[in-house]
């Protein structure tokens, strides 16, 4: 006998990332899932965020990692929320996972939201966690295919951040080859060339941020929401 | 490794549907997957052999039909399908494509008795 289903298999996981996105836009909360490989600085990122961010705006930050909390000791220092999420060995994050950690979040005076996802560039592509958007971060020394080896991730990311370009000097990354492959993927995608420990591109991304929150809040309000 | 979190929640609803429907044994599920998915068939016939194990899916085989990427291009309107690493329209070049294929993760049916 065949039954016939017709199903998502992600439908659970779906049903919750769209409850999470709803409550954001409800709280006027930008929520970015920050997604990269291993070591290209998602928690750098963070730290140069919340050095410049966090007098303008309230800012939350949910750490997703297999097994240490060290990533969220290095944001401690900024004195803001932060809510650990062991995976367990576990490559990525789910919506269940994210939507259990939000009650410890004052979503009323919350700007914006990141998610520093598992360091992983095909999973946590997959897995709607009802963000606003998800934001791709790749360095130099990871080499120029990355756009071209993992589609799904550079299509469906609202920018991307090319970290480490100071390194580039001393790297085979062809900076032509990236740029050309990503407009065939995502035509109008913006990218911040950044070097985290010298500082170039960091102002770019800061303004660019900063009106993401910014007309989050506004477009809402001007709804009524 | 996302397939073994697929291959759970495929387990849950292919129990949840073999109860419904009072079978004793799932012989068979039926699966599509969109080629951007990324998944490797080997890995995720394993990781859902084993999260149905002692259960009244053990053993059942899992057939995947592999969706290939189609786009539809928001500029002239054809409907193509750029193959190798290429997001370019095969008719008038453009790179402005909406995705009609290839992000599928559908489970089709389950058979058994």
């Amino acid at each position: 006998m065949e039954i016939r289903i017709m199903k998502n298999i992600l439908d659970r996981n779906q049903n919750r990332a769209d409850m999470v996105r709803s409550l954001m836009y409800l709280k006027k909360v930008l929520m970015v899932n920050i997604i990269s490989s291993p070591g290209a600085g998602k928690t750098t990122l963070l730290e140069r965020t919340c050095e410049k961010l966090c007098p303008k705006f309230s800012i939350g930050v949910i750490e997703g990692d297999i097994t240490t909390d060290r990533d969220a000791r290095r944001l401690e220092r900024y004195n803001i929320p932060i809510v650990v999420i062991n995976t367990e060995g576990g490559c990525h994050l789910d919506s269940h996972s994210i939507s259990k950690v939000l009650d410890s979040f004052d979503l009323d005076s919350l700007d914006l939201l990141f998610i520093e996802n598992v360091g992983n560039l095909i999973c946590p592509s997959q897995f709607d966690l009802g963000e606003t958007f998800k934001l791709a971060v790749v360095s130099t020394t990871e080499g120029d295919d990355k756009p071209a080896k993992y589609p799904m991730l550079f299509r469906e990311a609202k920018a991307v951040l090319l970290n480490k370009v100071d390194l580039m000097p001393y790297t085979n990354f062809n900076l032509e080859s990236f740029r050309s492959d990503l407009k065939r993927l995502n035509p109008n995608i913006p990218v911040f060339e950044t070097s985290f420990t010298r500082g170039d591109g960091l102002e770019e991304w800061y303004n660019w941020l900063s009106d993401q929150v910014v007309s989050s809040v506004n477009s809402k309000a001007s709804r009524g929401v | 490794m996302h397939e073994i979190s697929i291959a759970g929640d495929l387990a849950r609803i292919v129990l949840d549907a073999a109860a419904g429907n009072g079978l004793s044994e799932v012989t068979s599920v039926n699966v599509s997957f969109g080629s951007m998915i990324q998944i490797v068939p080997e890995i995720f016939k394993f990781a859902f052999g084993e999260a149905v194990k002692d259960t009244l899916a053990e053993g059942a085989e899992v057939n995947i039909e592999i969706l290939p990427f189609k786009a539809r291009c928001r500029q002239c309107g054809r409907e193509s399908d750029p193959t190798g690493d290429s997001f370019n329209c095969v008719n008038c070049g453009s790179t402005d494509l909406e995705i009609v294929q290839g992000k599928e993760l559908f489970i089709k049916s389950i058979e058994g008795e």
